[in-house]
């Protein structure tokens, strides 16, 4: 019986969604975390009678035909990429991104990362890291003696040195942008990779060719709206009960069936 | 003779391909764009049933087809810029592996190259039935109600929104897709509206659904005690005529 098998569906493809839901719900207070959402699509459809076919001599056709679909599969889990709040941290070495863009991180692997997460931090050796303490690029040192830094929107960093009383360059962040952000593989630690679907990167200043501006001293808070989540995760319960409601209605049909008197 | 089964036997196969119908519906009850499907059952006279009484028709159940409620579903915001919800009748148009083919889920999304296409990688059409392709760093996109698409103040392409004059003949071919079987060409839908940053949810009723799975159950039931007591009835008549032998 088909309406078994459907229900299956169903059932999987809610499961899904809430598996979906709860990594959005666990990731709601990561630095940078962007929402997803699992999106369904109908599975193919059986044609028993095919619509616009010939029904008799005279041209007359068949209007509608009869058509059984297979159920439902997921068509794809995709990051919504909305800007998320700034929240004020006070931290000199907080960057969050205000628009487009992604921080370039060097991985110990030599491979180049992506990032929104700007919640660095300083090495032994005064080089801007990622709380992983992997290298941010282009790379930044701040000497020992810096007593201020100041970051620009525009990316430029500046530090404050004793005995200088103009503050000096030390750097240019550079913020990188991708065709279809959506395409990025997500690594994990508020990593992605490049992949042949988001298009390879765009290097440029924060601020120009459609990039957002640096904000400094605030984080990005993750996009995950704790109340949309909480009705998505009741919608998806509701989902998975009926379809199993299916399940025990077919079988009852089943049952019945099998229990004719020959 | 054992005309009762049969008549029976047509009601539970019809039935049977309706709770499949409805198990699809309530499977892609959060599926965006889907439209609600149902069986259309009818009458099919076959020979009459000779009786003591004389001819008395016979009525088969057969199934006509599934009608396809094509009313709006609702709309529901996600924010994504290329996520676009029709209200009204339309269809997006998308070239795939296999030619064109129709669709009310906009989820779409910009490809490598800065193509817009469906999540499945399938290119959309413009009102000109052409390819859209958009560059992100121009700014942010905006598709206004009429479906034109404009970066910062520059107006870059519209979106394509077709209709039919007759739904009937489109042909669902999965991944929310439609297929036109007919020789009717899509004509530039009018009174439709494109609402960006927003999904069209599938207009599946889960209550109707449900209220009809249980239908279906009872109705099933309900023949088969029909098909039990008329067997019920024949074997009676065996053993009592064979009585007064």
């Amino acid at each position: 019986m088909q309406a078994l098998r459907t229900a299956a569906t169903g059932m999987a493809a809610q499961q899904l969604n809430v598996e979906v839901i709860s990594n959005n719900i666990a990731n709601m207070n990561t630095v940078g975390f962007k929402k997803q959402r699992a999106e369904f699509q109908d599975l193919l459809y059986e044609t028993m009678v095919q619509a616009g076919a010939q029904s008799s001599d005279q041209g007359t056709v068949v209007p509608t035909g009869v058509q059984v679909g297979g159920g439902v599969k997921a068509g794809s889990v995709y990051r919504v990429g909305t800007q998320g709040t700034l929240t004020a941290t006070g931290n000199k070495l907080d960057l969050a991104i205000q628009g487009r863009g992604y921080f370039q991180v060097l991985l110990p692997s030599g491979e180049t990362a992506y990032s929104r997460a700007g919640n660095f931090a300083v090495n032994d050796q005064g080089q801007l890291v990622t709380q992983d303490g992997y290298l941010i690029q282009p790379a930044i040192t701040i000497p020992n003696d810096a007593t201020d830094i100041s970051i620009s929107k525009s990316g430029q960093v500046q530090v404050t040195q004793p005995g200088s009383p103009t503050p000096n360059q030390v750097g240019q962040l550079e913020l990188v942008s991708f065709m279809n952000e959506a395409g990025l593989l997500a690594q994990g630690s508020n990593l992605f990779k490049e992949s042949a679907a988001s298009g390879p990167p765009t290097a440029g200043t924060p601020g120009l060719q459609g990039l957002g501006d640096l904000v400094q001293g605030y984080t990005e808070a993750s996009n995950v709206d704790a109340v949309s989540e909480i009705t998505s995760l009741i919608v998806a319960q509701r989902a998975y009960e009926m379809n199993s409601k299916v399940i025990s209605t077919a079988d009852n049909m089943l049952g019945v069936a099998s229990q004719l008197k020959s | 003779m054992d005309n009762t089964l049969y008549v029976a036997l047509s009601k539970q196969m019809v039935l049977r391909r309706e709770l499949d119908i409805v198990a699809n519906n309530i499977a892609n009850a959060d599926t965006t764009g889907f439209k609600v499907e149902s069986l259309m059952e009818s009458a099919r006279p076959s020979a009459p049933a000779f009786t003591l009484q004389g001819p008395r028709p016979v009525k088969f159940v057969g199934e006509d087809g599934v009608g396809r409620d094509f009313g709006q579903g609702s709309l529901r915001q996600t924010g994504a810029s290329l996520d676009l919800g029709i209200e009204g009748r339309g269809f997006f148009q998308v070239t795939t592996a296999n030619g064109p083919r129709y669709t009310r889920d906009g989820r779409f999304q910009l490809d490598g190259t800065g193509k817009v296409v469906t999540e499945a990688g399938d290119p959309v059409l413009d009102d000109g039935g052409g390819e859209i392709t958009l560059n992100p760093q121009d700014g942010p996109v905006l598709i206004a109600e009429d479906g034109s698409i404009s970066q910062g103040s520059s107006r870059v392409g519209k979106i394509g929104v077709v209709n039919f004059t007759t739904l009937a003949t489109l042909q669902k071919v999965g991944d929310n897709l439609y297929r036109n079987t007919s020789n009717q060409s899509p004509e530039a839908a009018a009174g439709v509206r494109v609402r960006q940053g927003m999904l069209e949810g599938s207009n599946v009723k889960p209550i109707e659904e449900i209220t009809k799975m249980i239908e279906v159950n009872r109705a099933y039931e309900r023949i088969s005690r029909m098909m039990d007591s008329t067997s019920e009835l024949a074997r009676t008549a065996v053993s009592r005529m064979g009585r007064v032998q």
